[in-house]
């Protein structure tokens, strides 16, 4: 698989993951550039469909990344994302895309190293997996 | 079922009759001409009854309900949609050939007081090979069913537990004005949502012009969540687990009931 490189699209929440990747840019950590970081409000505004259809687009993997359980800025938001992405991801795997193209962690503000680890891991794993096959099936 | 209105002083029933050589569904006040009453067609009344129960003011209804539409009813009362005190139903029990068509596990209504209760089908072959295929084999299968679609929203509008106001899918974000199919996100759009309320009537199947195994998707989700959250739905008590925190506890801002 030489050559590949994994487009992906990671939701990060406003409060926390934002404010790590901005942490990990300020602290000049190196990471793969193949991650496209999208801001959202709360990680729990990232629907199931957001990522389903991401994925059914082409895009390789898709990170949701929100503050840690507890510490959300709206009380109970992230209970909701650690309900909803897992089961997305079952449900995936179930219809035949891998569930490790999907991945939920928690980032805090003050978490730019693992952000860093949490980037160049999921990085990795999605290389190892190879392209997206819907990405070659046109509907 | 003239019954209905002795025995369960119900002033509306809702149920299906021959209507221009068609199953049609009527909603019959006392002291109407009840026609040709048919119970041998698997329609869902759940939905209808939804549909009309906001024109009946105080009036009590009876409706003819199958197990599944029972449980159709607690999703829809749970989630404040219906009001479970004027609705009383008339147990419907599925015979043998119904209950092997939708592989159904629970045929038998809590009540029955039309028919006699057949046995559970055994185990679902189809969801069964499904799922011992290997992944990539899985996506083969249903990327060439998912092509099939072509967009009628028959699932849609046919399921007992489609009740959102506003429809996801009618959004041009998650399905394309122009062109079927759909897309592949079409139909997994839809399982997720009906993750935590899909009470396996099969409707979706049966009104789907283009023979997608739509059931076995639905049993398949359904078997997803059962093993992440040890939850089923169609019981009135038990809260959806999407709609709690991780300790069980309800959501403060529950305005989000879909």
């Amino acid at each position: 698989m030489t050559g590949f490189r994994p487009t992906i699209l990671a939701f990060c929440c406003n409060w926390c993951s934002y404010a790590g990747a901005d942490l990990a840019g300020v602290n000049r950590l190196q990471m793969p550039t193949n991650v496209n970081v999208v801001r959202v409000m709360c990680s729990a505004s990232v629907k199931p469909e957001y990522v389903i259809k991401a994925l059914s687009q082409g895009i390789d993997g898709v990170l949701v990344l929100g503050c840690h359980i507890g510490d959300c800025h709206y009380m109970t938001g992230n209970h909701r994302t650690a309900k909803r992405i897992p089961l997305t991801a079952k449900v995936l795997e179930t219809v035949g895309i891998d569930s490790r193209r999907v991945k939920l962690d928690w980032v805090s503000a003050a978490e730019g190293d693992k952000f860093q680890q949490v980037i160049t891991d999921f990085v990795e794993v999605v290389t190892g997996l190879g392209p997206n096959p819907l990405r070659e099936v046109r509907f | 079922m003239r019954i209905a209105f002795e025995e369960m002083k119900a002033d509306r029933l809702l149920a299906a009759r021959t209507e221009h050589g068609n199953v049609a569904p009527v909603l019959l006040a006392r002291g109407d001409v009840p026609g040709e009453l048919r119970t041998d067609v698997p329609y869902q009344m759940a939905n209808i009854l939804l549909r009309v129960v906001p024109y009946l003011g105080s009036d009590r209804v009876a409706v003819v309900a199958r197990k599944c539409d029972e449980k159709a009813i607690a999703e829809m009362s749970k989630r404040g949609l219906l009001d479970p005190g004027k609705v009383s139903l008339i147990g419907l029990a599925c015979d043998a050939r119904q209950v092997s068509e939708c592989r159904c596990s629970d045929p038998c209504p809590s009540k029955v007081h039309i028919g006699e209760c057949v046995k559970a089908a055994p185990a679902d072959k189809e969801v069964e090979d499904l799922l011992a295929k290997t992944v990539p084999e899985r996506l083969e299968f249903w990327t060439a069913q998912f092509r099939k679609c072509n967009k009628c929203f028959g699932c849609t509008s046919n399921c007992p537990v489609c009740f959102c106001d506003e429809c996801l899918l009618e959004e041009k974000t998650f399905t394309p004005e122009k062109g079927i199919p759909p897309g592949f996100a079409f139909h997994l759009i839809r399982s997720i949502h009906l993750a935590d309320k899909c009470v396996e009537c099969g409707e979706c199947e049966r009104a789907c012009p283009a023979d997608i195994p739509l059931l076995a998707l639905r049993k398949m989700v359904n078997r997803d969540v059962k093993e992440l959250f040890g939850f089923v739905a169609g019981d009135g008590e038990t809260t959806s687990p999407l709609l709690t925190t991780l300790d069980g506890e309800p959501m403060e801002d529950d305005h989000d009931v879909c």
